[in-house]
């Protein structure tokens, strides 16, 4: 399996992090590791994923991409 | 700077529907919605009431898909809530914008296990392209308007709006201002035109393959001078039925599973297959690794998820069909292949003679078609008389076929035609069912009893849920398991208690007077059409198989 690490940044709605969740485990990626923060000056978030999969993660950043709240999706690490 | 007025949050709801237009709702009250049903009381919006909120939900979609407008139900917390989830998640499977309003138990209540509670906001999430839950009053204005535009905004689907109750009831001072723009549309790349046009000149055997896109997208236009220039051979997927010109010369049917043996050998041989707002199901290709082999793939959507997702695009042209199509349509030299193409239809063209008295579905489903006024609106279930229909039928527009495509949900027809009839009160509106389909929402008889909706219905009745029973003989030894439905009620009695007209027939010499009967009935009436439980559905491609490989009898 292939290891991703993804920098999404959100708008701070109510479940954006379930949505992610939800999403990921969807379109078949297993989550490794996730860390969250919000700014609340901005009421923008910041989440960081480390997933892995057979998948092509373009697959995942397009369906991510798609989810109303999300601000951007990049993918900063394809360790394998 | 529109007007401020005073509202509670229910009188606001119907202000904002008002606002996006909306003038008819399905739905069924309950505990936790009786502010917004209070409200309603007062408003010009008219509620259809359905007997279960599954069909309230897919009153909504059939409404939407016949009209092109945003479909809006409702329903009460917790079962009222979970009711509906069958059509949201068949309208984000087919991409159909509605708008689900619930009620929630009040806010302080919210997370203590309530009566009538469940966490709807979270189970809306696999089912809807979006969903809001409004906690706050202020927020709520927004919400709605947000809700419209994302149900609308590129490709379409479905949003819910979990409303508490003390929300509903809260007072707020708004302006009705629609400040619904949306901040975070994914942004999409330039369509990389030239190469599209190189790889569709150089072909020497093309296809053009279309989708229910075309519809959503309104360039049935588009498309069908697309074809026309281009003289592409074309096929179409189940949703996309309707879109191109059905008497095309060029056009070769349906692909897939039970496509035509044209459309299907045609698009396996093809050297590049045009995709239009269709995405490659596993319906449509058969066996994926088989699936038009040596083509390249031009493709074009709405939605850069589908790009890639199950056949690599060589070209992706992604944004409005509108204006992108006209942008690719070139003349093309490519008579051969047309000539092929035209030949391999006449040599399997459908044949309509049928041995013994008993009824032969597909004839009756042509004859339909060829009685049907224009701008008639079909809608199915789900099984063998939804394969016989989209095979026999034709249609002038993608809004004339209402078909469950994505999520092949059984009990669809019935509530659809009911918003089918209702969005166009001056036209034909005509569902074709099975007998296990039609039970799964029969109580919706009582919703065309109460507001007399005319629709009709053709119940296609082998005493079976044939698609099943199908397989059962084909791939699993004629083990028939609990696919026998003979003990089904009197058909015709359950719908005279339903008030509605009603007559069975059992012998070919019968049809063509049955269907003009029923066609000029001026009220609901029900068709029960009884066949041959033993007749399949053909041809088909066995599952996991290549499109070339189709079964065309036993």
């Amino acid at each position: 399996m292939n290891r991703y690490q993804l920098a999404i940044q959100v708008d701070d709605k109510q479940v954006v992090l379930e949505r992610i969740l939800q999403v990921t485990r969807y379109r078949g990626f297993l989550i490794d590791g996730i860390t969250a923060k919000v700014n609340t000056g901005t009421h923008i978030g910041y989440i960081e994923l480390l997933v892995r999969s057979d998948r092509p993660i373009e697959l995942l950043v397009d369906q991510i991409n798609k989810l109303i709240d999300i601000k951007e999706v990049k993918l900063t690490n394809r360790a394998s | 700077m529109a007007k401020e007025k005073q509202h509670t949050g229910s009188s606001l709801l119907f202000d904002i529907l008002e606002q996006h237009g909306v003038q008819h709702v399905f739905g069924y009250p309950g505990g936790a919605i009786m502010p917004i049903y209070d409200a309603l009381y007062d408003s010009d919006v008219q509620h259809f009431l359905c007997r279960h909120e599954q069909g309230a939900a897919f009153s909504a979609v059939g409404y939407a898909r016949a009209s092109g407008k945003v479909g809006v139900c409702f329903a009460t917390s917790g079962p009222g809530a979970t009711n509906l989830i069958t059509g949201l998640a068949d309208a984000l499977a087919d991409s159909i914008p509605i708008v689900a309003i619930t009620g929630q138990v009040p806010t302080a209540a919210m997370g203590s296990d309530a009566f009538q509670e469940i966490d709807i906001f979270g189970l809306s999430l696999a089912c809807t392209k979006h969903s809001f839950q409004v906690t706050d009053i202020n927020e709520l204005p927004k919400v709605l308007h947000e809700a419209f535009a994302i149900a609308l905004e590129g490709r379409q689907g479905p949003v819910l709006v979990d409303i508490p109750k003390d929300i509903q009831l809260a007072e707020i001072t708004n302006s009705l201002e629609n400040f619904s723009k949306l901040k975070n549309k994914v942004k999409l790349p330039p369509a990389n035109v030239g190469s599209a046009i190189a790889l569709l000149s150089q072909a020497k055997q093309p296809v053009l393959y279309v989708g229910g896109g075309v519809g959503m997208a309104n360039a049935v236009p588009e498309l069908r001078d697309f074809a026309q220039l281009t003289c592409l051979p074309s096929v179409s997927t189940l949703k996309g039925l309707g879109a191109v010109d059905p008497n095309d010369e060029n056009y070769l049917g349906m692909l897939g599973m039970h496509g035509t043996k044209a459309a299907n050998l045609a698009v396996q041989e093809c050297d590049l297959l045009i995709a239009v707002g269709a995405r490659f199901d596993d319906r449509v290709t058969g066996k994926l690794d088989e699936f038009a082999p040596n083509a390249k793939i031009i493709h074009f959507d709405i939605d850069t998820a589908e790009i890639n997702k199950r056949r690599l695009a060589n070209v992706a042209i992604l944004g409005d069909l509108k204006i992108n199509l006209p942008a690719l349509a070139i003349p093309l030299e490519i008579e051969n292949w047309q000539q092929k193409c035209q030949q391999m239809k006449i040599d399997c063209a459908w044949d309509y003679n049928h041995p013994g008295e008993t009824i032969f579905a597909p004839a009756v489903l042509k004859e339909i078609s060829d009685q049907m006024p224009e701008n008639t609106c079909v809608t199915t279930d789900v099984g063998q008389h939804q394969m016989w229909a989209a095979q026999h039928m034709s249609f002038d527009d993608p809004s004339d076929w209402l078909t469950s495509g994505g999520m092949g949900t059984m009990g669809f027809g019935l509530p659809a035609a009911i918003g089918a009839q209702i969005s166009r009160p001056n036209d034909c509106v005509i569902t074709v069912t099975g007998d296990g389909s039609f039970m799964m929402n029969v109580q919706e008889l009582s919703t065309i009893k109460r507001f007399q909706v005319p629709v009709k219905i053709v119940l296609i009745d082998n005493g079976k849920l044939g698609m099943v029973r199908q397989w059962q003989e084909l791939f699993f030894a004629g083990r028939l398991s609990e696919t026998d439905l003979s003990d089904n009620p009197d058909f015709v009695m359950l719908a005279t208690a339903f008030n509605i007209k009603a007559r069975e027939i059992t012998k070919k010499s019968e049809v063509s007077e049955a269907i003009k009967e029923m066609i000029d009935h001026e009220g609901p009436y029900l068709l029960q059409v009884k066949i041959n439980a033993e007749d399949n559905v053909w041809p088909l491609v066995p599952p996991n198989t290549g499109n070339d490989k189709m079964m065309e009898s036993t």
